[in-house]
């Protein structure tokens, strides 16, 4: 009975509880529901629980070999973003964290294109309150364009799946065409989520926005739950490789200006889904294991990063690089963490990012994509440069800011250290991580001449680092806003609305005060009638005539339809 | 021995070690036969080269960027 229900749906229903629990108690109750809902997770696969509602079927539990690992990464980030928030006494945030995993989850376990757009609705609606969480005038507003753009991605989904059911009479989520409108709909709405380029503005916009505990959540779900559903529906799809370069190449110029640490990490996450999507693209069984691979280690690698810098965040109060400096002797913990992420993030061998990133790679060389493969390489040094390097020596070494913080709450050290171990495990033991991946391919990352590979790559990029910070050619970091494609929405539509709505007044302006000209002529010539005829005079207002033109208007309709 | 402390007077202790590495893993290349995915990567010292470059490339356009898309902090709260 356990197994048909969808993994994920008791943590979404169980998190309306969490209001009656007291604080520390909360923490224990949201990982029971975790612990329960990865139950299901051992289901036998095929579809478990479906649900006929008139001519729709809901299929809301289906589980396979390509949403298996997903589920199990997905448990795992919940489990440690609720470790990690455990010092939050704010039950409206734990509310947002256990049911926006449960709705991400139960997404991963949609049969249909129906259900999904439901946990995909969901999955907006509760990881805003996280950016409310944020506390802040602008935390507010980023909220209410993340929003917009997230429920949009879901209009665009459902649209396409109204479309699909029209013509196939059922919306099962599988391979989907692209070239059909319905499909296309679709591709855009996972592509809105997955951050395509110029459709990426609302992640760097408002991740970096969000409370400690709240970034590290969003990091985890929507995108990858974006990346799922691109694997599931478009895989082997060509665009993809080049939307992906794209995705890897752009986003590092950006990381590299960008003074917050946060934001670094947002323009990074973006970076790092490129790599996925290109993987997609590919569509061999080693590329979407390579996509799978990464988006699992990503969640723990990222999700690490995005804690350490939370914590810096905590007890300093800031994460922008020209005001931090000098932290690893107060927060040792966390700056030891901060490095294992990113060496994971930089692929360096032994850890994570290593064995997920060369399935990647080698899929590239074996289709023989050498341009796409030496922009990702490119990418893979930039990647180094803006999180390997800036994240943690900006943070932590660099100058002395002169910041004395204490190290982070116990809760917080708990989660990165849990984090550093699965980096770390993952990159020792690829044969174990290899087992869950969807397709079982043989695959080899240590070999002496792909471990001197990266090793040579890597460490002649933090050479050429060393040499730019000691020869001073490095400039320092400035307090700046970088612009990104969501200038496009917040300065440049809001402009030419404003020009055109400014002009519409004026317009409206000029109309109405000649129709206030011509009805006091006209009501002058009354006036001068009545008082003729002995009879009190009459005020003309702009509310007199709106009345009558309406009247008129009125009139005229009723006149031409009826 | 006078050189290592001249390099590390001058460059810096972590900065020396970082290039020792640096020196052992081109002498790696040496030692077995290191192939890429690609057959441009067969060239000698291939990815070491493309790491060094890469980086001042990355860090040269982000510079350049900076004219074009930084703003003031406060930019869009004008």
């Amino acid at each position: 009975m356990i197994n048909s229900i969808p993994p994920g749906l008791v943590m979404f229903l169980g998190a309306f509880l969490v209001p009656l629990f007291p604080h520390i108690y909360r923490q224990f109750y949201m990982i029971f529901l975790v612990l329960l809902s990865a139950i299901s997770l051992f289901s036998a696969e095929g579809s478990h629980l479906i649900i006929q509602v008139q001519d729709i079927q809901f299929l809301l539990h289906h589980s396979d070999n390509l949403s298996f690992p997903f589920a199990i990464v997905f448990h795992i980030a919940a489990f440690l973003v609720i470790i990690y928030g455990g010092h939050i006494k704010d039950w409206r945030e734990q509310l947002a964290i256990l049911s926006y995993a449960g709705a991400a989850i139960a997404a991963l376990h949609a049969g249909d294109l129906f259900t999904l757009f439901l946990w995909w609705e969901a999955t907006a609606f509760t990881s805003v309150i996280l950016i409310f969480g944020g506390k802040t005038y602008r935390a507010y507003r980023s909220a209410i364009r993340y929003i917009v753009i997230q429920v949009g991605s879901g209009i665009l989904l459902l649209s396409g799946a109204i479309l699909l059911f029209q013509s196939n009479n059922e919306a099962i989520f599988k391979e989907l065409d692209i070239n059909s409108t319905a499909g296309l709909l679709i591709f855009i709405a996972f592509g809105i989520k997955a951050a395509f380029p110029f459709l990426n503005g609302w992640l760097q916009d408002s991740y970096p926005e969000a409370s400690e505990a709240g970034t590290v959540a969003l990091s985890a779900f929507t995108t990858k739950l974006a990346i799922y559903a691109l694997a599931r529906s478009y895989a082997g799809v060509e665009i993809l490789i080049y939307i992906g370069a794209l995705m890897t190449f752009f986003p590092i110029f950006f990381a590299v200006i960008e003074n917050d640490l946060r934001r670094v990490l947002a323009f990074s996450l973006n970076n790092q889904l490129g790599f996925m999507v290109v993987a997609i693209g590919i569509g061999t069984e080693l590329a979407i294991n390579g996509a799978v691979a990464h988006a699992f280690a990503h969640i723990i690698y990222k999700g690490l990063l995005f804690m350490s810098m939370g914590a810096v965040l905590y007890r300093v109060g800031t994460c922008k690089a020209s005001e931090l400096g000098g932290l690893f002797k107060y927060m040792p913990i966390t700056a030891v963490c901060s490095i294992v992420g990113a060496v994971s993030i930089s692929a360096f061998p032994l850890f994570s990012g290593f064995v997920a990133k060369s399935l990647i790679m080698s899929s590239l060389g074996y289709e023989g994509l050498t341009f796409i493969y030496f922009m990702l390489l490119f990418a893979s040094a930039g990647v180094l440069h803006h999180s390997g390097i800036k994240i943690p020596f900006f943070a932590f070494f660099a100058h002395d800011a002169g910041l004395k913080p204490k190290e982070a709450p116990i809760n917080m050290q708990a989660a990165m250290v849990l984090s550093s171990v699965l980096c770390i495990l993952i990159g020792i033991f690829p044969s174990l991580f290899y087992q869950i991946l969807p397709y079982s391919t043989y695959y080899q990352p240590y070999d002496f001449s792909h471990v001197l590979s990266q090793l040579q790559l890597l460490m002649f990029a933090v050479f050429a680092f060393i040499c730019l910070w000691h020869f001073k050619i490095y400039p320092p970091e400035l307090n700046s806003t970088v612009l990104n494609s969501d200038w496009f929405y917040r300065i440049l539509f809001y402009k030419i609305t404003n020009f055109f709505v400014i002009r519409l007044f004026g317009l409206w302006e000029v109309f109405s005060s000649s129709l206030i000209k011509v009805v006091k002529l006209i009501y002058v010539k009354v006036q001068t009638s009545s008082i003729q005829s002995g009879n009190s005079a009459v005020k003309v207002g702009r509310s007199t005539v709106l009345i009558l033109f309406s009247l008129g208007f009125v009139l005229v309709c009723n006149y031409l339809l009826f | 021995m006078n050189i290592f402390n001249k390099l590390i007077k001058n460059f810096g202790k972590a900065n020396s070690i970082a290039l020792l590495i640096c020196i052992i893993l081109l002498l790696l290349e040496f030692a077995g036969d290191r192939h890429g995915e690609t057959e441009y990567e067969d060239f000698l010292f291939f990815p070491a080269f493309f790491g060094f470059i890469s980086c001042i490339i990355i860090f040269r356009i982000g510079v350049a960027l900076r004219a074009v898309f930084m703003r003031d902090e406060d930019y869009y709260d004008k």
